[in-house]
């Protein structure tokens, strides 16, 4: 028998008070007109924890933005779940957050975007910064598990001590210095995002030495960008494996860039049962397992590691969902993403082109915008 | 961090709690769950926050006689310093 999902990501909606250069959300995002009500959240919800569902997710977008947000975590705490907010922490203030822990919110996960507000404030696209820094102290004392989430690329990388320095003045159990992924609009703006090689050494060294000294005071989770890795991430833990996601009109997914492949056919919550969607969708049972495998996958050792990589990443980088993640050494396709990693290397543009004294420059990249109504 | 002194009071850290009932409790945190059995499990329904580490050894001394106290107390101490790196428990 199939066994359930462990986890289930909420994409509760994709408004956003920040405009990251890198978010994960697709370049299609869902209007505020076609997100799911409250109740049929909270039928989600039930249903996921039957399925065997240990953690949810709540994330965007920006869940805050959802005014009915206390009410989600209520249902979802009350269902047996635990309930993580990943949180831009715009919209979060002591009068939000305390129904919120009294509601059964067991974790936030705040994120930041540099340790400078300017440049931290020009990578969110707007002011955002000196707020999160100030919410810190209130999350710490409300009794959640408090993460400090710092997303890092080649923008503030050469700023990684002093954002660790930042992270550990503001008291989080856990730390993540998460590398960014390349779908949505980070996958738009790759270039100006992608760390060089020199910057990706550096920091696993300078994590190195902080886990080292924070051990029993912050534990730091930090993982290779798969850019320069030898093998690919398990995306996911495996494309229908564990986890599913739900984007906020209801629409089911295996993973978050998912909607990017072609062929796919996507089912809603809103006409099936989660159940059957984790069993009967076809975009669920697409790559579920090993028969989709191609070589050198279907006789790699490590297949039951690694699951092949990302399927959205084939797709994005190599054309072929059904491909090797060209972000494994040993993928056909991998002469692409070295090509890549070839061009940023070679470039004299600098690190950080955080604009200094007013100058604003917009041509670097492109911010996500707000969807539509 | 060294490990826990006989005095300390270990309990599961902030945002980790058990969930489920008998056999099938399980123990949640931010990034994953435990289900936890034999030692694990006796140890850790034990770091209710007030019972002090010698008190928990003294217990699991009694619980596994057969065993050497010294390993059981050795035992203890390194699974309570493993989890509260991964900030699962405090002392």
């Amino acid at each position: 028998m199939l066994p359930g999902p462990l986890a289930l990501i909420a994409e509760i909606t994709h408004r956003c008070p920040l405009h990251c250069v890198y978010c994960s959300n697709p370049l299609q995002m869902a209007a505020a007109s076609s997100e799911l009500t409250t109740e049929e959240w909270v039928g989600v919800f039930r249903q996921a924890s039957k399925l065997g569902v240990l953690h949810l997710h709540l994330t965007g977008g920006e869940p805050l933005a959802r005014t009915d947000l206390t009410q989600l975590v209520d249902a979802a705490h009350a269902a047996g779940l635990y309930t993580n907010l990943i949180t831009s922490g715009i919209g979060l203030s002591e009068s939000r957050l305390t129904p919120l822990v009294k509601a059964g919110l067991d974790h936030v996960q705040l994120s930041f975007q540099n340790s400078r507000e300017s440049s931290a404030d020009w990578i969110a696209g707007t002011r955002a910064h000196a707020l999160k820094v100030e919410l810190a102290p209130m999350i710490c004392r409300s009794g959640v598990a408090f993460t400090i989430n710092m997303v890092v690329h080649r923008q503030n990388l050469d700023h990684l001590e002093e954002m660790i320095a930042l992270a550990e003045s503001l008291h989080p159990d856990r730390l993540e210095i998460a590398h960014v992924q390349y779908y949505g609009w980070a996958f738009k703006n790759r270039d100006a995002l992608l760390p060089t090689r020199k910057q990706v050494n550096d920091s696993l060294r300078i994590v190195s030495v902080a886990q080292e000294r924070l051990a029993g005071r912050i534990h730091i989770e930090a993982v290779v960008p798969d850019y320069y890795a030898r093998y690919p991430k398990a995306c996911m833990g495996g494309w229908g494996r564990q986890q599913l996601i739900i984007d906020p009109a209801g629409k089911a997914l295996p993973c978050h860039a998912a909607g990017v492949i072609p062929g796919l056919r996507f089912d809603t919550v809103r006409e099936h049962s989660l159940e059957w969607i984790w069993q009967e969708s076809n975009a669920f049972q697409k790559f579920r397992g090993e028969r989709w495998m191609p070589e050198p996958c279907r006789s790699c050792d490590r297949r039951g590691m690694d699951f092949g990589g990302c399927r959205c990443q084939a797709f994005l980088v190599a054309g072929d969902a059904a491909s090797t993640d060209p972000a494994c050494s040993l993928a056909p396709k991998h002469p692409l993403i070295e090509e890549v990693v070839a061009r940023v290397n070679a470039s004299s543009d600098s690190a950080d082109n955080a604009p200094h004294g007013g100058e604003k420059i917009d041509s670097l990249w492109s911010y996500r915008p707000q969807p539509g109504q | 961090m060294p490990r826990p002194q006989d005095s300390s009071q270990p309990r599961l850290a902030a945002g980790c709690r058990w969930a489920g009932e008998g056999e099938k409790r399980i123990l949640l945190f931010p990034e994953g769950a435990l289900k936890l059995e034999g030692t694990g499990h006796a140890i850790l329904e034990r770091c209710d926050g007030q019972r002090s580490f010698r008190q928990i050894v003294d217990e699991l001394q009694v619980l596994y006689s057969a065993s050497e106290p010294e390993k059981v107390r050795s035992d203890v101490g390194g699974f309570l310093e493993r989890l509260q790196q991964k900030r699962v428990v405090d002392f």
